[in-house]
């Protein structure tokens, strides 16, 4: 259980976040809470994709999920209120996780991304094309619960971030880790085992998708303002790869760690460094790789030996 | 006296200028509009100069990138409110991520200077905040200029035929309901294709334009679709007597490419322009950059900078309430033309800068564009049909 | 009929350089194994390296063909010796990160040094157009259909006939047990990942002339040379030029037959390959 040994971290860093409104940063407050606000949302939808690929598979439909989770919410939240909305938006999005599993079980690796993908694109498109979506122009979404507390955006990422969260630690102790990991090195081998091959993966793909709808949905709520090629965006499914490789795969901490430093890691170096930083930002994602294998919880595994 | 009194003016005048005024810039200075975000950044900072220059304010710019993306543009626009603490703010060139900005604006309430965002959902966001200075037309201008334009050439040059490719993303697609349904009014047929911009590939829907033999081809996309179009339009046998474009940039080195002879686009600017400002802004330019620019994001961020020094100046205040005022009561020439403020034509927002009246149409005529309609700005005559026809 | 001759004929003639550039894509995954995500990027290179001596010494883009070729393959050599090299044993997501970091990395550098601005080049033969009867047919796509297919015959034969290039489709057919001794695997997987590099490049030049030069011009034909190299089925070089004249097909006939079909041309595109690829892997079981 190795991934459980740092439960004192994972625990200490969201104690940190649900406390970060009242910590004194002075003038820095409001920045830190937009930037936190968008950490913890990507983290989560890293946490989702880990949660995924933990089965090997490859995922590029994260995007899709939170697009999918994004509209159904924003198209509800008007009649149905903040919370039902986005309940709804993450059960739209694993339904599309459900259809996009059931059709695709026997592909694998890169056949499995490459078919996500594909899923993602056609389902853009719909996005751009149906009648009620609001098209190419966008969709206005309105701030949650009437925009009556200002830190609501903030704790509705904070939960998407708690229940990713609360769901990957469980998936690593419970026995569906041995069944995820068993998938993942072979699948051949797992069903001699006596893994439920399928079910893991639906189980799997079904889990991630409703984080990244939910995750979706708080994020429309945020921008108020949603568009195809914002929602659905190939970037962002990418982002969820990025983060958990970043950090470290199939862990909590991994994902978690990953988030935090490399979204707040963005932000620094677009601060600073203004033009030309995704070239830093490049260079530093090349030098994790070579020099850190195992991501960033490379670097604490090693010290304790 | 005169001499007591010019001094006592000049003192007041120091005194003010050593409290600078803070100005927040918030724009794309990378992502997909990167370079109009460029172009309106160098345009802000060349009047920066001048307006510190002449020693009546102290302007002070805080600039920061909004990455094109929602998620970056709203921490970053965060920071100028809470960390550099502005008043006022120049920003808002997309539209999506301007949006994205109508919660934390009337959050904090900034005077909001916007330099861009032509969606007209845009307008509904900000409807009935009072700091709003809209400077750039709504997209309804830019449909009723161009509509303008087709109603001459159908007139006077009896042009019948539309064939609309459209980029199937926000900037293409907004008006084409509109545009088909007012084309149509105006007596013309109407074909209208979506394309995704930047794939390069049009042979295909050239193709099927050929049987519907359309007299104008017109193309609302990015500067990446110029050339292809222009191309494959010959490769596929499709001889439109215009190719009208209407990206909001061109690439570069276009003209020189002799395949955009005679192609007509619309624009707010051109460096050609003959106005005593548009002539000292191109000069002033050139003496800071070392080149002439062509988009005409750059002048607008110029002639917002300046419209807010010389706002300032009237009031001798940094209170952005009193700035505001300022602003809605100034008449000033700038390189588009007279800028003053009135309420939008939807009675949405209160205080919109330029309408239709600053587009113009131009065409590619021997390796530079040249203004050709309306009547009162045109340099030369509009090549109709132009030689993609005449092959 | 007419007009079905005329889009099966742009569809082959696009089918070409997806060809090209799915075939480098192919190379360096199925002879090196990588993932390479940043394989538009050196297409971006070639077409930047046209657009720079086409504005600043007036060379004709034909000329910077062969200059791109080497320049890419010496490009793609370096990223195998300093990168790729030393990620060879990582898991495949490691490799793929690394690549897209390189991607980032080499996208932004190009937005520094030249911005994001589209440019163009003029050679005078860019809109030559051939009449034959009624079809159309124009020359530079015709060009580019004709050097990618020579390029590719030239690749079959010195895959088929030299020492490396066998060498190479050994790897390629099995990668786990080539039965090469380890230096000579090194120099088969540099030659190959250079050699994948260098047909970007060429590609690049050829696109700078039919499209334009832009910091990410080459993201496009990435993602459609994923899709190519899947429909192909990983690894297999042959089945690459069939999956790109079915994907300029499907994209021609889409676009010319389905009303609004300009805005519909990708979701096709991946509805067929979804199809596929899906269809594939229940028939096989």
């Amino acid at each position: 259980m190795k991934g459980f040994g740092h439960f004192p971290l994972i625990l200490l860093s969201l104690v940190l976040f649900a406390l970060l409104p009242f910590l004194p940063f002075g003038v820095w407050q409001a920045f830190l809470l937009d930037v936190g606000f968008f950490v913890l949302l990507f983290t989560a939808l890293a946490l989702s994709w880990d949660l995924v690929a933990r089965t090997g598979q490859l995922s590029l439909a994260h995007g899709a999920f939170f697009g999918l989770g994004a509209y159904s919410a924003g198209l509800l939240a008007p009649q149905l209120g903040t919370l039902p909305a986005l309940l709804l938006g993450a059960l739209t999005a694993g339904a599309g996780a459900l259809v996009l599993g059931s059709v695709t079980l026997r592909l694998h690796g890169l056949y499995f991304a490459i078919a996500s993908l594909a899923f993602s694109e056609v389902l853009r498109t719909l996005a751009l094309k149906l009648p009620f979506t609001g098209g190419p122009i966008g969709l206005p979404v309105p701030p949650p619960f009437a925009g009556a507390w200002p830190l609501a955006t903030y704790y509705l990422s904070f939960g998407v971030l708690l229940l990713a969260t609360a769901l990957s630690l469980w998936a690593e102790r419970s026995p569906f880790r041995l069944a995820q990991a068993a998938t993942r090195q072979s699948e051949a081998v797992a069903r001699v085992l006596g893994v439920r091959v399928v079910q893991v993966k639906l189980w799997s793909l079904l889990l991630g998708s409703l984080v990244a709808g939910l995750a979706g949905g708080v994020y429309g709520m945020k921008t108020l303002f949603l568009s195809p090629y914002d929602a659905f965006s190939l970037g962002r499914a990418v982002e969820a790869l990025v983060i958990p490789i970043f950090g470290g795969l199939y862990t909590t901490l991994g994902p978690l760690v990953g988030g935090v430093v490399l979204v707040s890691l963005e932000q620094a170096l677009r601060l600073w460094i203004k033009e030309g930083y995704l070239v830093v930002y490049g260079a530093i994602l090349i030098l994790v790789i070579l020099f850190l294998p195992r991501g960033l919880v490379g670097i604490l595994g090693r010290r304790r030996g | 006296m005169g001499k007591v009194v010019g001094f006592l003016v000049l003192l007041a005048g120091l005194a003010w200028a050593q409290v600078p005024l803070k100005v927040g810039v918030i724009l794309p200075l990378s992502g997909a509009s990167a370079v109009s975000g460029k172009a309106a950044l160098n345009g802000i900072q060349l009047a920066a100069d001048e307006a510190n220059a002449a020693g009546k304010v102290r302007l002070e710019l805080v600039v920061v990138d909004d990455g094109t993306d929602p998620a970056k543009a709203v921490p970053a626009f965060t920071k100028l409110m809470t960390v550099d603490k502005v008043d006022i703010v120049i920003g808002g060139l997309a539209s999506g991520v301007t949006f994205a900005l109508s919660g934390p604006v009337k959050q904090y309430g900034p005077l909001f200077l916007v330099i861009g965002a032509a969606s007209s959902v845009v307008e509904q966001a900000f409807e009935g905040y009072p700091l709003f200075f809209h400077y750039h037309p709504w997209d309804y201008h830019n449909v009723a200029a161009a509509l303008q334009f087709f109603q001459y050439l159908n007139r006077e040059h009896g042009a019948k035929k539309v064939a609309i490719l459209y980029e199937d993303g926000p900037f293409g697609s907004a008006g084409i309901g509109v545009y088909k349904q007012q084309l149509e009014k105006l007596g013309y047929q109407v074909q209208a294709e979506p394309f995704k911009a930047g794939s390069g590939q049009f042979t295909a829907i050239l193709t099927r334009f050929r049987a519907f033999a359309p007299d104008i081809l017109y193309w609302i996309g990015y500067d990446v679709d110029a050339l292809p179009i222009a191309t494959q339009a010959r490769q596929v046998g499709l001889r439109p007597k215009l190719i009208y474009g209407a990206p909001p940039s061109w690439p570069i080195g276009f003209e020189k490419n002799p395949l955009s002879n005679d192609i007509a686009g619309m624009t707010a600017w051109l460096p050609t322009v003959a106005n005593a400002e548009s002539r000292r802004f191109v000069e002033a330019y050139r003496k800071k950059y070392g080149e002439v620019t062509e988009e005409y994001m750059a002048p607008m961020g110029y002639t917002i900078l300046k419209s807010l020094a010389l706002a300032a100046e009237k009031t001798g205040s940094a209170d952005k309430n009193r700035i505001a005022e300022a602003l809605a009561g100034l008449k000033m020439p700038t390189p588009f033309g007279l800028l003053s403020f009135k309420p939008s034509d939807t009675g949405r927002t209160k205080y919109q800068g330029f309408g239709s009246e600053i587009w113009f149409q131009f065409q590619y005529l021997q390796g530079s564009r040249r203004p050709v309609f309306p009547k009162e700005v045109a340099t030369r005559p509009l090549r109709y049909p132009g030689e993609y026809y005449l092959r | 009929m007419e007009l079905l001759l005329q889009t099966l004929l742009n569809g082959i003639l696009m089918s070409g350089i997806y060809a090209l550039v799915a075939t480098g894509l192919a190379l360096s995954l199925g002879v090196v194994g990588i993932v390479n995500f940043a394989h538009g990027e050196f297409l971006m290179m070639g077409a930047f390296l046209s657009y720079l001596l086409f504005a600043f010494r007036g060379m004709d883009p034909l000329l910077s063909l062969g200059l791109a070729f080497l320049a890419a393959f010496v490009v793609g050599a370096l990223t195998y010796q300093g990168l790729i090299r030393p990620v060879l044993r990582a898991a495949e997501l490691n490799q793929m990160l690394l690549t897209f970091g390189l991607s980032i990395l080499l996208q932004n550098l190009a937005l520094l040094l030249f911005g994001a601005d589209t440019r163009v080049v003029a050679p005078p033969y860019q809109a030559t157009t051939l009449s034959l009867g009624p079809f159309f047919l124009g020359v530079v796509p015709f060009g580019a259909f004709l050097l990618s297919l020579a390029i590719l015959l030239m690749l079959q034969v010195f895959l088929t006939r030299s020492r490396f290039g066998l060498a190479m489709r050994a790897v390629s057919q099995n990668r786990l047990a080539p039965g090469l001794l380890g230096i000579e695997a090194d120099k088969v997987y540099l030659l190959a990942f250079g050699l994948a590099a260098a047909l970007a490049g060429v590609a690049g030049v050829m696109l700078s002339v039919m499209l334009y030069a832009s910091p990410t011009v080459g993201f496009v034909f990435t993602l459609k040379s994923f899709a190519i190299v899947a429909l192909a089925g990983l690894g297999n070089l042959k089945g690459v030029v069939p999956a790109a004249l079915v994907l300029a097909m499907a994209e021609a006939l889409v676009s010319t037959y389905l009303p609004g079909g300009g805005g519909l041309v990708e979701a096709v595109f991946f509805l067929v390959l979804f199809l596929a690829l899906v269809g594939r892997a229940w028939r096989k079981a």
